[in-house]
């Protein structure tokens, strides 16, 4: 009975700091693989070609005439050039097959994408560079993995509402609810 | 070394305290916040460009013109069209709510065919098709085994539906739902005239609405709460009168300047006693019945005028002193609810605007010649039949159709003695409905084929009733692919016309329209832009109508029957259509409380009929029975009972279907003396306390 009460290999702190070792590298290590999936982009785009023919970035991500963001491309204007093929990029290739002579727009992956119930003014934000919150994607050859989380189903990426709380505040604009909730 | 159960939790306790030190538990209960916002019943934004984009918006009778806003190429919301005259950026409160019809469950999702009574299941279009011709095609070549009822008064379908019947031998058995357009179109044959009545409001410093319910629910609503609104400028004086008199203080009643409280029993005694009035105040015309019109007039005296209507006959002096003083009178008669008026009722009214000398004037009553038709072959429109007497035969085994096709109408509910009507239909063996909603005739129908909304099709609209000069609208969709599995139904009835070796000339309904407008000289893309086309009057004499108006017969009432004075609100739906869900907030509990619809009528009839406030009463007429609840209401005329129309349903959705009752079941069909029209204008009830 003695023996058992004073247990010498099990003794003092050791288990408590092994438990505490192996939870912060389960949590630090392995937690965030497992709690994103890992996802491509349906149709491989390249915007190191694009910039390179010349193209602007305003060129496909316009605002349009009410100030609203069009965001990403529709096949309306993807199409004006790609309604064929023209070069060899089997991507391109993909992209004219299955979508453009199709008409069903490319489920394009959404790395920034906001739930309905926060209004976000591209306009309002059009003095900021546009690598202040996106990642720069003009040498950009193959898009970068989509995390997605497993939970939530947003993008690794997507900013959350501390940073735009952060960046107001650091800027002097309100940070009252209605900002961006409308 | 081993592990005993303390280390084992030391262990525990470690892992623990060291997750806390991680991302796991703080990130997991921020996800599962966001993850909340995920749940499949939340509904999603559809994100992309807004537009507005023009539309013709067929949900009411008339067509409003509308700009449709979409996001992302899906509709949500209607506003008007400001660049079209005719609406001028007004829109009536059914097409206000068409980009939530078009989402509405009561809508058909893809054709079905019935398999047991009341039992549906969805097939493919293919095989629905296939089925319409195989029932076709045994028919074809027998007189009067295909009929067809249309409940659209204003588009080139019923120029296919016609030609159609009339290619396979059934050339008689088109048939087109009630509607004013058609008994005074009639009513100006008996005038001598040629061509469909229009009525000039913004040009007139007086209107006169006998029964028509102008401001709501006749005729082009928008465009005459528009020319309404232009005569009563902010901060000035109103630029024209307008006095409303029939059997309810409805909504055009309660705008008006005055209102003039009469049974739906007595407009024609209305009418010719104010005529009789303005003969006597020296009003004279050259027609070539002025004589006989006067000698007519005269037995409509103040007292008798009193008798029919229930008013002091001061009223009628104070009329007459106003139209005396206007320079541009007008007087519109029609049925308060916009059907089962009579040709004479018309007649009488239409004959006032004959002794005005105001036919063919600004500010007057107009008369539009027909429109060119884009089939040679399909039938006149002003030769159109009722469906409600093609029904009566049906019953009678006077007609034995064994195909009937519906488009765009609900005759089992929107009939005078519907009970009868929807058991006349149980007589046909082969029904199709082509309907954009679950109403009551496709519930009963063999084989439902979904038309699309109208934001989904091409469509248009020639003359609409009451517009004072020649007038086209037409539109094209608004969005690229529609929300359930529908077909125009034009286009099934021209390919199964093809099927059937019948060649109309045209393959879509697209081509029809485009036809249609070349032959008016319109540009079809200016159309469907949100324009409008408009033709010019021809003109035309009419006369007094004495000889029809001689054979008028009174509507009799016993002490214990009360004239019944339906009651339109196009806010409430149509016909068509049931009340938009988003509109029957604005149902008010003196007309709809709970499930029970309530009967209005003032003290003086209550306290005749024996009842109260609230009491639970049956109207009773033929073989209907409608049961409801008093309500007291001083703005009832004298001897009558109003009920809303509308409610009833038993079909549609969750949010219409069993609410109220459907008055069409008490409103009785009677042959009009002297022309053999059915009309049920002048219905009678009786009424007994439960």
């Amino acid at each position: 009975m003695e023996e058992k009460k004073q247990c010498k290999g099990c003794g003092g702190a050791l288990p408590f700091v092994i438990g505490f070792v192996a939870a912060l590298i389960a949590g630090w290590v392995l937690f965030p693989d497992l709690m994103y999936s890992k996802k491509t982009q349906p149709v491989r785009f390249s915007h190191k070609i694009h910039q390179e023919q010349g193209l602007e970035c305003a060129g496909c991500h316009t605002f349009r005439d009410d100030g609203s963001f069009a965001g990403i491309p529709t096949n309306e204007k993807c199409a004006e050039c790609h309604s064929d093929v023209q070069g060899s990029d089997p991507a391109e290739k993909v992209y004219v097959e299955q979508y453009a002579k199709t008409g069903k727009e490319v489920p394009w992956l959404i790395y920034q994408y906001q739930p309905d119930n926060v209004i976000f003014s591209h306009k309002a934000h059009e003095t900021l560079e546009c690598t202040s919150c996106h990642p720069d994607m003009a040498k950009n050859d193959t898009p970068p993995v989509f995390y997605q989380n497993r939970l939530s189903g947003y993008s690794k990426q997507t900013m959350k509402m501390w940073k735009c709380e952060r960046c107001h505040a650091e800027n002097g604009v309100s940070n009252a609810c209605h900002a961006c909730h409308k | 070394m081993g592990l005993d159960r303390r280390g084992f939790v030391k262990f525990v306790v470690g892992g623990v305290a060291g997750t806390l030190f991680t991302p796991v538990i703080w990130q997991g209960l921020d996800d599962a916040a966001t993850w909340s916002q995920n749940w499949g019943w939340i509904p999603r934004l559809n994100k992309g460009e807004v537009k507005a984009t023009s539309a013709l918006s067929k949900l009411c009778p008339t067509g409003c013109a509308v700009k449709v806003k979409t996001v992302g190429g899906l509709p949500f919301a209607a506003v008007g069209n400001t660049e079209n005259p005719m609406s001028k950026g007004g829109v009536c409160p059914v097409c206000a709510a068409g980009a939530q019809l078009m989402y509405s469950p009561a809508r058909v999702k893809s054709p079905m065919k019935k398999v047991g009574e009341g039992k549906y299941e969805p097939i493919k279009w293919e095989d629905a098709e296939a089925m319409l011709v195989e029932k076709l095609t045994p028919l074809k070549g027998q007189d009067g085994k295909i009929a067809a009822i249309s409940g659209d008064e204003t588009g080139s379908a019923n120029e296919v539906l016609s030609a159609m019947l009339a290619g396979l031998g059934s050339g008689g058995g088109f048939h087109v739902m009630p509607g004013e357009m058609f008994t005074a179109t009639k009513g100006v044959k008996l005038m001598g005239g040629n061509g469909q009545p229009g009525f000039d409001i913004e040009g007139a410093d007086l209107v006169l609405m006998i029964g028509a319910d102008a401001l709501d629910s006749w005729g082009p609503t928008v465009a005459n709460q528009k020319a309404f609104g232009a005569t009563r400028p902010t901060g000035a004086d109103a630029t024209a009168q307008f006095i409303y008199a029939g059997p309810v203080l409805n909504n055009t009643a309660s705008v008006c300047d005055k209102f003039l409280a009469v049974p739906p029993t007595a407009t024609t005694a209305f009418s010719l006693a104010l005529a009789n009035q303005l003969i006597s105040a020296g009003a004279v015309c050259p027609a070539s019945d002025f004589g006989d019109y006067k000698a007519l007039a005269a037995k409509f005296t103040p007292e008798e005028f009193e008798k029919a209507t229930g008013l002091k006959s001061e009223v009628l002096k104070d009329l007459v002193a106003k139209i005396k003083a206007a320079k541009a009178p007008l007087v519109i008669a029609g049925a308060s609810f916009g059907q089962g008026a009579g040709a004479l009722d018309f007649v009488a009214g239409a004959s006032l605007n004959v002794l005005l000398g105001r036919v063919g004037q600004k500010g007057g009553m107009t008369l539009l010649s027909a429109a060119p038709k884009a089939i040679a072959s399909a039938a006149d429109r002003e030769n159109a039949k009722d469906a409600a007497s093609f029904l009566a035969q049906v019953a009678t085994g006077k007609a034995t159709p064994a195909v009937l096709l519906v488009y765009e109408a609900n005759p089992a509910y929107a009939l005078p003695q519907a009970g009868d009507m929807a058991k006349a239909m149980g007589n046909i063996g082969f029904k199709v409905s082509f309907s954009t909603y679950m109403d009551e005739t496709a519930a009963m129908a063999d084989l439902i084929l979904p038309a699309p909304h109208p934001y989904e099709r091409f469509d248009d609209a020639m003359n609409p009733y009451g517009v004072a000069k020649p007038t086209y609208l037409a539109g094209k969709p608004v969005i690229a692919k529609p929300v359930m599995d529908v077909k125009d139904p034009v286009d099934v009835m021209l390919a199964a016309a093809g099927k059937l070796g019948l060649s109309l000339g045209f393959e879509t309904y697209a081509d029809v329209i485009k036809a249609k407008a070349k032959a008016l000289g319109a540009d079809f893309d200016a159309l469907a832009a949100g324009g409008i086309w408009n033709g010019e009057l021809k003109g035309g004499a009419l006369s007094l109508g004495a000889g029809a108006l001689a054979k008028a017969a009174p509507v009799k009432l016993d002490g214990k029957t009360v004239a019944l004075a339906p009651v339109s609100k196009l806010a409430y739906g149509t016909d068509n259509l049931a009340t938009p869900p988003a509109n029957l907030l604005v149902v008010r509990d003196s007309e709809l409380l709970g499930k029970d619809l309530l009967v209005q009528m003032n003290a003086a009839t209550a306290k005749t009929l024996g009842v109260t406030e609230g009491n639970k009463i049956k109207l009773t007429a033929g073989d209907g029975e409608v049961k409801a609840l008093v309500h007291v209401n001083e703005g009832v005329a004298a001897g009558t009972v109003a009920m809303l129309m509308g409610f009833g349903r038993s079909a549609w959705d969750q949010f219409t279907k069993g609410k109220g009752d459907n008055v069409y079941k008490i409103l009785t069909v009677s042959d009009e003396a002297g022309t053999g029209l059915k009309v049920w204008a002048g219905s009678t009830v009786t009424v007994a306390k439960i």
